[in-house]
């Protein structure tokens, strides 16, 4: 059964990177290649959905990734409900896409600092170099072997989901790392 | 280790995919009018060639998505990467 509590990761720093658990943040999953499915988030969300592959568009309340083709995360800080019920009567309900609430089922990890990409470089096949001059650019690879989804919202600040399961793995991945960076 | 030019996400490595077979194999039309052994040659029997072999590939680890790739399986030389439904660029 699903531990409703958050892991209990204590905020750390080290020398040029800084980490944190960024709970609670409500994550939604949004699936779907209709016109009508854009229109609705437009229309719901005020923001339009990233089309080009690796990125992501935000506004004041959302932050939306791309995850693949037809396949979009979307989340904000705090807990609401009501916004996934309205997104879920109006577009699953009708079969214009498909809307999952992920809140439970990833936990988004903070990681600031200006060594923040020689750290995820460490453990991760992906080539940061173009990614980490680029805000807003998104990625889904593996770190330590597990599954994530990194964000950079700003210049060294990223949001860093990983599958609630892993998470402690990976939190004491990166606390053990960042002692060598 | 090489990389892999995914048709969605772009250039990464090898280790965020997974290789699902060979591409191309037609289901039968009606699989109820085959003998065993023919029926068990669509299933299982494959070409694993030593050279220059039409695969299937799913980005595993990113977007999740199938697409294909014509790759020299004996050197791992990529000639070719196409998405589900497209008709092989080589011959």
């Amino acid at each position: 059964m699903l531990n409703q509590e958050y892991p209990k990761f204590e905020k750390h720093s080290f020398e040029g990177l800084e980490f944190s658990l960024s709970e609670p943040i409500t994550k939604i999953n949004l699936r779907g290649k209709k016109k009508e499915f854009f229109t609705k988030i437009g229309k719901m969300l005020s923001i339009i959905l990233p089309i080009e592959p690796n990125t992501s568009s935000s506004n004041q309340l959302f932050s939306t990734m791309w995850l693949s083709p037809d396949e979009w995360l979307v989340y904000f800080n705090g807990e609401d409900k009501q916004l996934f019920k309205g997104l879920f009567d109006e577009i699953s309900k009708f079969n214009f896409g498909s809307i999952v609430d992920v809140s439970d089922q990833w936990i988004c990890i903070n990681i600031k600092g200006i060594k923040t990409f020689d750290l995820l470089s460490s453990g991760s096949p992906f080539n940061f170099n173009n990614f980490k001059q680029n805000k807003n650019s998104v990625t889904q690879t593996l770190l330590n072997h597990t599954d994530v989804i990194i964000h950079h919202k700003e210049i060294n600040d990223i949001n860093l989901f990983v599958r609630r399961s892993f998470s402690e793995d990976l939190w004491l991945w990166i606390k053990d790392s960042a002692r060598f960076i | 280790m090489f990389l892999i030019n995914c048709p969605y996400c772009g250039e990464r490595d090898q280790s965020e995919f997974s290789c699902g077979g060979e591409a191309h194999i037609v289901r039968p039309k009606q699989p109820t009018e085959l003998s065993d052994d023919q029926w068990a040659e669509y299933l299982f029997m494959r070409k694993n060639i030593k050279g220059v072999q039409f695969e299937r590939w799913n980005h595993v680890h990113g977007c999740r998505k199938w697409f294909n790739m014509v790759r020299d399986t004996s050197n791992d030389k990529i000639h070719a990467i196409y998405k589900m439904g497209e008709k092989p660029p080589v011959e």
